[in-house]
């Protein structure tokens, strides 16, 4: 039995076809048992001396020495990040464009700022002398403005008080209201019309005989 | 001698003018021709046609998907007596109109039965022959009635669709009013695009078709719409929709005409208001006036793709237009509006 098992090792490590079962049977024993593992290592070491493909310091065992070295590694839960440590010069840059990247983040974004609140303001002082809306009715009527009106009480309150906010965002919402219920109000009103156009030819029809009738009395 | 010989050159060259204007002339009148039996083709296949489409309407920066079947059959007619009811039969057209996005809103149409189906009201339907949804009704009927204020121009060729495509454009023929670009299929005559342009060639909101089916038989959907009993008639008496208001609107675009004036209150709002409707056979202008609690008020406006919605309070009423009409015709007419003293109560 053990000699057929060496067999098969040796036409395994070969590559020679062996027939499926017995060979996956062999590896799942030679997995188990030390002395078919052995002799597979052996059977290699024959193999890379008879081609001449053994390297010029032998190391006997490499497989236990890999093992011993997996066994040291840490385990590591994130990846290091390779910086180039070693290099000096790179190490520099990545500091400067780390301290660089914030500030003009911040600029940007202060800018960003400043052009809505001046922007704000602009649409502010417009509405003082005429309510000018959006040029688009929202579908929901007040998504679009209780934001940056809001904002706005916050950042020139002294230029104008509470309650004149208030209004002016009563006014907004109250706006938006008259146009979009018009503007509802004008779409049925054009469906409920269609109807009328085949009916009116018989009121007028109607009228025209009462008139008729009248007429002959 | 000298002048004889002088005046012939200048007599030949009057006659060349002529001749080429007289040219010029007549293809602009076969351009308008050629236009204007595009639209009659579209307004027959949109009658007649089995179609099954899809199509967007993009104003505001938002689409609108809508589905539209289309298709017609015969049923036997059933006001005759029944020994000819066994032989006559009459062309019925079946129509459904979907938007397909947010909260359901369709409308059906069997024969002169249309019936809406909307979150805001419990569904109805009025004895209309026409569905009025983002397509203007007049495309599918006698399109002549917009020649006295629209010109018809065929202008030429692309592809929509994947489909070859003829480009009729509807112009208006004074400032007052948008123009509308069409479209239209050259195998079927049915509309592929349509956009609704001003003067100045800005586009204000288009309907882009992104599917078009065309079929033998009917569709299943339209099956079944033909057995559904849909919701009852409203009655909508004449004495409604012409009642005698305290004003009157004294400027409107030429070509506009009154559709109905009366009384109601505003579905959302619940204001009362005195209304009337007007309409040149394309677009609609819809004119509210209303008691209002502030003094007065600048005019305000805002616009929803074409549509335009404009209202200004004077001496506590207020009085409003809506209608895909362009700000400067809004104003006008807003200003035109004027009371009669000895109406007012």
């Amino acid at each position: 039995m053990s000699e057929s098992k060496f067999e098969t090792i040796s036409s395994l490590v070969d590559n020679y076809r062996v027939a499926e079962q017995s060979s996956e049977q062999v590896i799942d024993d030679m997995l188990k048992d030390e002395h078919l593992s052995a002799a597979w290592q052996q059977y290699h070491l024959i193999g890379d001396v008879i081609r001449d493909e053994i390297p010029q310091i032998l190391q006997l065992d490499l497989s236990a020495q890999i093992a011993e070295a997996i066994a040291d590694e840490p385990s590591i839960l994130a990846p290091k990040t390779l910086t180039k440590a070693n290099d000096p010069q790179s190490g520099l840059k990545a500091k400067v464009v780390q301290l660089i990247k914030p500030v003009g983040q911040l600029a940007i974004a202060a800018s960003a700022a400043g052009l809505m609140i001046i922007g704000v303001q602009q649409n502010t002082a417009d509405t003082n002398e005429i309510i000018t809306p959006s040029q688009i009715v929202q579908t929901k009527p007040l998504a679009g403005f209780a934001n940056p009106v809001s904002f706005n009480y916050q950042q020139n309150d002294q230029s104008r008080t509470q309650s004149h906010q208030a209004t002016a965002l009563e006014q907004r919402i109250a706006q938006q209201h008259r146009f979009q219920a018009l503007l509802s109000d004008h779409q049925q009103q054009v469906k409920l019309s269609a109807a009328k156009s085949a009916q009116s030819k018989d009121a007028k029809q109607s009228l025209l005989e009462k008139d008729g009738e009248i007429v002959n009395n | 001698m000298k002048s004889l010989s002088l005046k012939l050159p200048i007599k030949l060259s009057f006659l060349l003018c002529f001749v080429s204007a007289c040219f010029s002339f007549s293809a602009i009148a076969a351009d308008a021709e050629q236009a204007k039996f595009s639209l009659e083709r579209l307004s027959q296949s949109l009658r007649q046609l089995n179609f099954n489409t899809s199509f967007v309407v993009v104003k505001n920066n938002q689409a609108e998907p809508y589905h539209w079947l289309h298709g017609v059959t015969e049923v036997p007619l059933s006001n005759r007596t029944d020994t000819q009811a066994d032989t006559a039969k009459q062309e019925v057209e079946l129509e459904i109109l979907a938007l397909l996005n947010g909260p359901r809103r369709d409308i059906l149409r069997v024969g002169n039965t249309v019936s809406y189906i909307e979150p805001e009201y419990a569904p109805y339907s009025i004895a209309s022959a026409q569905i009025s949804g983002p397509i203007p009704a007049v495309f599918g009927r006698d399109i002549s009635v917009l020649e006295n204020n629209y010109h018809f121009v065929s202008v030429g060729k692309s592809r929509v669709l994947g489909r070859a495509a003829q480009l009729i454009r509807i112009v208006p023929q004074d400032a007052h009013r948008y123009g509308y670009w069409l479209w239209l299929d050259q195998d079927s005559g049915l509309m592929l695009k349509l956009a609704v342009i001003t003067r100045k060639g800005k586009l204000l909101e288009q309907i882009q078709f992104t599917h078009l089916e065309i079929t033998e038989s009917l569709s299943e959907n339209l099956k079944q719409l033909q057995v559904t009993e849909l919701p009852k008639v409203i009655e909508l008496s004449a004495k409604e929709n012409n009642t005698e208001l305290a004003w009157q609107v004294n400027w409107l675009p030429d070509g506009f005409e009154e559709v109905k004036s009366d009384r109601h209150r505003m579905n959302s709002s619940k204001q009362a208001v005195e209304f009337m409707l007007f309409n040149d056979g394309l677009v609609d202008i819809s004119v509210y006036v209303n008691p209002s609690q502030d003094k007065q008020r600048a005019v305000e406006y805002a616009s929803d793709g074409a549509t335009l919605v404009l209202n200004q309070v004077v001496n506590n009423i207020e009085v409003s237009v809506v209608g895909k009409i362009p700000l400067s015709s809004a104003e006008k007419i807003v200003n035109s509006v004027s009371f009669n003293p000895n109406k007012l109560n």
